[in-house]
């Protein structure tokens, strides 16, 4: 009997796109009003590989990159931002990334791209909840902060004020609809960053 | 509590000793949520059986116990969660897993009839596993509640030793300090065969 009635216990999810959750959570103390452009980079980067002191990144090929990118400009555009150049002093920088690994690859790269861009240190942290482990491979993750409060920190750095994860998105039959889909979800979940 | 398990304990014993004649039962069990089981899940469970023994103190009273499981289930289409500052989108697949252990009597009308109804009462616990699963995680649940569970039912005598059965039943698992802290209830219809050993 107990076999039988394994048997029939429920099986839960039937396709890889029903594990698919978009997870966003912002600092309710930042002033999202009060900023209104934007800077980001042009290419996503996956992975960094260090080796012998010299560090080497991977990026996404443009083929998927393009359309997550152009995502995230026609969704914060239609929330009212402005994408501006790095040079032009952007109120919030804005940092998509795809997780190939559990490498905690942010300080790296995107502190290289700002700083090494606009001739300036920038950089930023996650508050403590924000933890980096619990995102599994293959997750879209897009982190939105000001990098002009870095002087309030007493490390210097400023805090992410918004955070999207959209896990797993990397996995299966990489179908870009996926990636889309959730960034989509993540801005329609996140009616703070409109801007009156 | 512990006193009341240790009465009807010894009088099975007793009982049993005294009188020969037993039942064991199987019954397919189909459940019916009710209260905050059905907030969280309101489709009715197809999935569940009890295995239950009565010793016959007399022809119309048996007592013995009662061991079931019911699973509930249900998948939630994608919706968004938001506490504090932080919203989930995404599908939940919820489970509720259910294991009634009761101490039972049963008062049959009409010992040795063909159809004989009968009424009873279970009295232990319920011990609860729910589950609430998105993406690859999950938050479980558990609580062992206190537990009742009335019932009402009839045999059907097929031949001299086997009946079929049929019982309505409501498991009324009274809130629990546990994890999970809502009282767990849930109606069930039985249906199987009983078999006497004389």
């Amino acid at each position: 009997m107990p076999v039988v009635l394994l048997s029939c216990y429920p099986a839960g999810p039937d396709y890889v796109e029903d594990l698919d959750v978009t997870y966003t959570t912002f600092d309710n103390k930042f002033d999202f009003q009060t900023r209104s452009t934007y800077a980001m980079p042009d290419r996503i980067v996956v992975d960094v590989e260090i080796d012998d002191g010299d560090t080497t990144y991977i990026y996404m090929k443009d083929v998927f990159a393009d359309p997550i990118l152009a995502a995230i400009d026609d969704n914060l555009q239609s929330l009212g931002w402005e994408k501006v150049d790095i040079s032009d002093q952007p109120d919030m920088l804005v940092t998509p990334a795809g997780i190939k690994s559990t490498t905690y690859f942010y300080s790296y790269w995107y502190d290289w791209w700002y700083g090494g861009w606009y001739g300036g240190y920038w950089g930023w942290y996650y508050p403590p909840y924000y933890t980096v482990s619990s995102y599994t491979t293959g997750s879209m993750i897009v982190t939105m902060s000001d990098p002009n409060v870095d002087d309030d920190s007493p490390i210097g750095e400023s805090q992410t004020a918004w955070v999207m994860a959209a896990n797993g998105l990397f996995t299966g039959n990489y179908d870009l609809g996926r990636v889309t889909k959730a960034i989509d979800e993540a801005f329609d979940q996140s009616p703070y960053l409109k801007l009156n | 509590m512990k006193k009341l398990l240790s009465i009807f304990a010894i009088s099975i014993v007793t009982y049993g000793a005294l009188h020969a004649q037993s039942n064991f039962t199987m019954t397919y069990s189909m459940g019916f949520a009710s209260g905050d089981l059905a907030d969280f899940i309101s489709q009715p469970s197809f999935r569940g059986a009890t295995i239950e023994f009565r010793k016959m103190v007399n022809p119309n009273i048996g007592v013995g116990m009662t061991f079931g499981w019911n699973t509930f289930y249900e998948e939630i289409s994608r919706e968004s969660y938001t506490a504090g500052s932080s919203t989930l989108t995404g599908k939940q697949f919820r489970y509720s897993n259910n294991f009634p252990i009761l101490l039972a009597g049963d008062y049959y009308l009409s010992p040795g009839e063909k159809f004989n109804p009968f009424v009873g009462l279970g009295i232990g616990t319920i011990y609860t596993r729910r589950n609430t699963d998105m993406n690859l995680y999950t938050v479980e649940q558990e609580a062992w509640n206190f537990a009742l569970q009335p019932e009402v039912g009839f045999l059907y005598s097929l031949t001299d030793g086997a009946a079929i059965i049929v019982a309505g039943r409501f498991n009324q698992g009274f809130k629990a300090g546990n994890e999970l802290d809502s009282a767990q209830s849930y109606f069930t219809l039985n249906v199987g065969f009983s078999f006497a050993n004389n």
